[in-house]
């Protein structure tokens, strides 16, 4: 064991400040954090769903990252004893979730006509890089509780809809461990869905689209004479928090280049010319978004109302349309299309920050903190602070004081959402075996 | 000899003597059961030969970038469809065209008679590999949509009724529950329309299409219909049918090929469609230091901007690696002069030690020397024309993606004329991508003569033959698509069913195939930024 590994066994007191995650030694760390820390239990009470279906636990593709990015994909496992010790011996940089095959997946090379997914969480995943254009306070991997509202608000229009319009209950969603977040849809229909059906659902979703614009790409949403539903509902989300997050916080449109942003999403040539120069006759450069924004309702506003014209027919949405575009969920939609696309599964440490992939509510999503999401090194800390305390660590058998080491730390938090979300599950799986046994 | 067309067990059933009219009582069919009918060879070609001429009249109304059943669409449809000779099939898919009852002419039934067995014929051909189903399965839900958009009500009801579809319409109190969402959104039916129309609830993966383009008020799993968009429940039970045909077909096709005339026409048929091959290039080398004429000379204007937009940025996401690094390596880029390509460029951005690590094993794995030991075919334009390209990305057609003011200045940049960059934008504004970079082309090469573009590899070969520095292939190995489409023309000329060079067009395809495929499973395995540097089992 490296030098600081085995600083953590030294008594500290709880008070002393956590030193930060350091990436040379995660391989010293993780041992520890996969025997003491890591779920196992309700981890296999997910993913064997009750083991109401053949083959639900064991043909489940299995992928681990082990140091050096080697990839070790198609493992699969019998029991949760089997895959505990796996994982505790191996101790991954990552695990990634597959599909359920229709046989073991270790047989991958012998199958004739090779593997084929029977079935899978429909997942979705959204990630910061993808809100670059339209957020000025960080980039790139970088995330601050500023952008983190995008994530919110994703979270939310995403989760209300599937509730809503699909009648999904089980969903899961879990904090990627950098600057993005994952959903895990585990309702029955959703992990049966086919690929056709995959694609349907996550076309449902994809309203923006992106036209080029000298080398950058501009978002586009059209919302046509009546708005679908699922736009009404996604706005009153939206609405409240537009201008605190693109006016205030990032304040999107205060440069040359902003203001060309929102000339770009109006899909009309000679109504964007119109505009932009009774921006420049009543703004100055760098007028703040408040006032950019501002006029911008004003005159879309009177031009609507005034006469018939393209503000009238073609743009009498704009408004609304350009809160979609900034706003509403922007997904990888190849993750949710695909039917064994791989993801992280949660409670992984992210290799990079040292964060768990933590679970949250997402009715509570707006209190979640990306910022402070514990890392491995902290939690090592707080199970030997808590075990220094109460001297319990060294007395008690170790295999039952472990059992409930996340209790200990603030990772505790994650394991309750995840529990929540299992107790919720196996209730209506029990149900769902009744009503098919009678 | 007689030939059975499908299992003999069938055949040997006591022969009950059947009206073509009750055996094809409706326009459109379901395609549920084999047809059991004895028939001659000759006609086996022709039927396969009519219905192959059908569906790619209804693809290249798709390459043109028309939609599914607008006017423009039935009116090139309909069009083409007279002058291929087949204004048969069009009565098929018109109003009025009618449904069963007494008047009919014999003349209509046997078109639905063709229309039946034509259909069975052609999944012999297209059950072989995935990608040819796609496409086939795609094309006959088209045709499908289009005949059954011509039915009255009443036809409706009655296909309904013998197709054993059980609809029960929403009673008034429960529509009545939901009428505010259906308002909002039903599309394509005005407020006073939806208040008069009954809506069926159905579970929403009967209707994907709908729940796709959010066409539909959905709530709890259940998708709200109107009997106008009944079509896509009974869209889905036809394609499920279909899907499973075709998979029943592959069980049947050894038996059925038993017969060297028909398997050598079955294979002909859709090899005429996969087209050429630029999996190798076989033509010539091309250095990598010559890439930054070529890009203005040769390339396609989707090459030319990720080229562009390498040399600027030296750095491109995965998206753009894919489609630029297959189409080099169909120019004759070779695998080396690749990497040192790649490299010199990622380099200036990133240490040689991050570019080794997560970016090689990608150009290895397109050249088919790592991982799945698969070579890799370059994108043509129908998959680049359909992805999707998101902020940061520099791949997909230009024609599409790029909004027209700036595709306007990026072609003047490149020196076209005003007037040349008007006539590029006609068809850009029309929505016909590939005929406007057929125009790019004819403009900057000064040729009279414009190509079809069907893949950026051709236009790039296309201009190297014109400006002298390549030979036209006439090695015969490789029939070119541009060649091969006139010659299917009529009933009697069965010139492309000579190939000679079936097996080898045969393996190509296959190769694609299984190519397309697990370069499917591969992207779809992985995120973008995810790296294939080692894979270990």
């Amino acid at each position: 064991m490296s030098k600081q590994a085995t600083d953590l066994e030294t008594p500290v007191p709880q008070q002393t400040v956590v030193p930060a995650f350091d990436p040379t030694i995660l391989p010293d760390m993780l041992p520890v954090y996969y025997r003491r820390l890591f779920p196992h239990q309700p981890f296999y009470r997910w993913l064997s769903y009750g083991l109401s279906e053949d083959g639900v636990f064991c043909n489940r593709e299995i992928s681990f990252t082990l140091h050096d990015d080697i990839y070790i994909r198609y493992l699969c496992f019998e029991t949760q004893a089997e895959l505990e010790k796996e994982i505790c011996s191996r101790n991954p940089y990552k695990i990634d979730i597959g599909p359920v095959m229709h046989t073991r997946p270790t047989n991958f090379r012998i199958v004739p006509g090779g593997l084929t997914p029977v079935q899978r969480e429909l997942v979705f995943d959204i990630d910061m890089t993808d809100y670059d254009e339209v957020r000025t306070c960080c980039s790139g991997a970088e995330v601050c509780l500023k952008c983190w509202k995008f994530m919110v608000l994703a979270a939310r229009v995403l989760d209300l809809a599937l509730r809503e319009d699909f009648g999904f209950e089980h969903i899961l969603w879990v904090f990627s461990g950098r600057r993005g977040i994952h959903c895990w849809v585990c309702d029955h229909q959703a992990r049966h869905l086919d690929g056709r059906g995959r694609y349907a659902v996550a076309e449902y979703f994809n309203i923006v689209s992106y036209v080029n614009f000298m080398g950058s790409n501009s978002p586009r949403c059209q919302l046509g004479d009546r708005s679908h539903h699922s736009f009404k509902r996604a706005l009153k989300i939206i609405e409240p928090l537009f201008e605190e997050i693109i006016i205030e916080d990032q304040n999107l449109f205060g440069t040359p280049k902003g203001v060309n942003k929102l000339l770009h999403m109006i899909h009309d040539d000679g109504a964007r010319t119109e505009f932009e120069g009774y921006l420049q006759k009543s703004h100055e450069d760098g007028a703040h978004s408040r006032l950019i924004w501002e006029s911008f309702i004003k005159y879309s506003n009177s031009m609507r109302t005034s006469t018939a014209n393209v503000w009238s027919r073609k743009l009498k949405n704009i408004v609304q349309e350009v809160q979609l575009c900034l706003l509403y969920p922007r997904l990888d939609i190849n993750v949710t299309r695909g039917f064994n696309h791989l993801l992280k599964s949660p409670f992984c440490i992210h290799p990079a920050t040292g964060k768990v992939c933590v679970p949250f509510s997402v009715n509570a999503v707006a209190k979640f903190d990306p910022t402070t999401v514990p890392t491995i090194t902290q939690l090592l800390h707080e199970i030997n602070a808590y075990d220094d305390k109460t001297k319990s660590y060294m007395e008690a058998p170790e295999d039952k004081s472990r059992i409930k080491d996340h209790k200990k730390t603030s990772m505790f938090k994650g394991v309750v959402v995840f529990e929540e979300f299992l107790r919720k599950l196996e209730r209506s799986n029990k149900e769902r075996t009744n009503v098919l046994q009678f | 000899m007689d030939f059975h067309l499908k299992k003999r067990a069938r055949n040997d059933v006591k022969v009950e003597v059947v009206s073509l009219e009750s055996k094809y009582p409706h326009n459109v069919m379901m395609y549920y059961y084999p047809p059991t009918d004895d028939i001659h060879i000759e006609e086996f070609e022709e039927l396969a030969l009519e219905r192959l001429r059908l569906l790619r009249v209804l693809d290249r109304a798709g390459t043109k970038g028309l939609r599914l059943l607008s006017e423009d669409w039935k009116e090139y449809v309909s069009s083409e469809l007279t002058r291929e000779g087949l204004r048969s099939y069009l009565r098929l898919c018109s109003p009025g065209g009618g449904s069963a009852q007494g008047s009919k002419h014999e003349s209509e039934i046997q078109t639905r008679r063709r229309d039946y067995l034509s259909h069975f014929i052609l999944r012999l051909a297209y059950c072989r590999s995935e990608d040819l189903s796609r496409w086939f399965v795609a094309r006959e839900m088209e045709l499908f949509r289009y005949k059954f958009a011509a039915l009255s009500s009443a036809e409706v009801k009655q296909f309904l009724e013998a197709n054993d579809f059980s609809f029960q319409p929403l009673t008034e109190s429960e529509k009545d529950e939901v009428k505010d969402g259906l308002y909002e959104s039903t599309a394509g039916q005005s407020v006073s329309k939806i208040e008069l129309l009954d809506f069926y609830k159905v579970p929403f993966t009967q209707v994907l299409d709908l729940v796709r383009g959010r066409r539909c008020y959905l709530k709890d799993g259940f998708a709200y219909v109107n009997t106008h968009d009944l079509v896509s429940v009974v869209g889905t039970k036809q394609q499920d049918i279909m899907e499973l045909g075709l998979l029943a077909s592959k069980g049947l096709i050894e038996e059925v090929e038993g017969d060297e005339r028909i398997s050598r026409m079955l294979k002909a048929l859709h090899n005429s469609y996969t087209g050429k091959d630029y999996t190798v290039c076989r033509d010539a080398a091309v250095a990598i230091e010559s890439l930054n004429q070529l890009s203005k000379t040769s390339m396609p204007l989707c090459m030319r901007m990720c080229h562009e937009h390498i040399r600027a940025q030296h750095h491109v996401k995965h998206g753009g690696r894919m489609q630029y690094g297959l189409f080099l390596k169909g120019i004759g880029v070779t695998l080396e002069d690749s990497i040192r390509f790649w490299r010199e460029e990622f380099t200036k951005k990133m240490d040689a030690d991050k570019f080794t690590r997560s970016y090689e094993y990608n150009i290895h794995h397109n050249y088919g020397k790592k991982g799945s030991m698969v070579n890799y075919s370059p994108y043509s334009c129908a998959k680049i024309i359909k992805e999707m390209a998101a902020p940061g990305d520099c791949h997909g057609c230009p024609y599409k993606s790029e909004d027209q003011a700036s595709l306007k200045t990026k072609l003047a940049s490149y020196g076209l004329s005003t007037s040349h960059i008007e006539e590029v934008m006609f068809f850009v504004s029309r929505g016909h991508y590939q005929i406007a970079c057929g125009k790019y082309f004819m403009l900057t090469h000064n040729s009279n003569v414009e190509p079809t573009i069907n893949h950026p590899n051709t236009y790039f070969e296309e201009s190297q033959i014109l400006m002298g520095n390549r030979q036209k292939r006439t090695t015969g190995a490789m029939p070119q698509k541009a060649k091969l489409r006139p010659d299917i023309k009529g009933h009697a000329d069965r010139s492309m069913l000579n190939g000679d060079d079936d097996d080898e067009l045969w393996k190509i395809a296959e190769t694609q195939e299984r190519a397309y495929q697990s370069q499917k499973d591969i992207s779809e395995a992985f995120n973008d930024d995810l790296d294939l540097t080692e894979i270990i089992y």
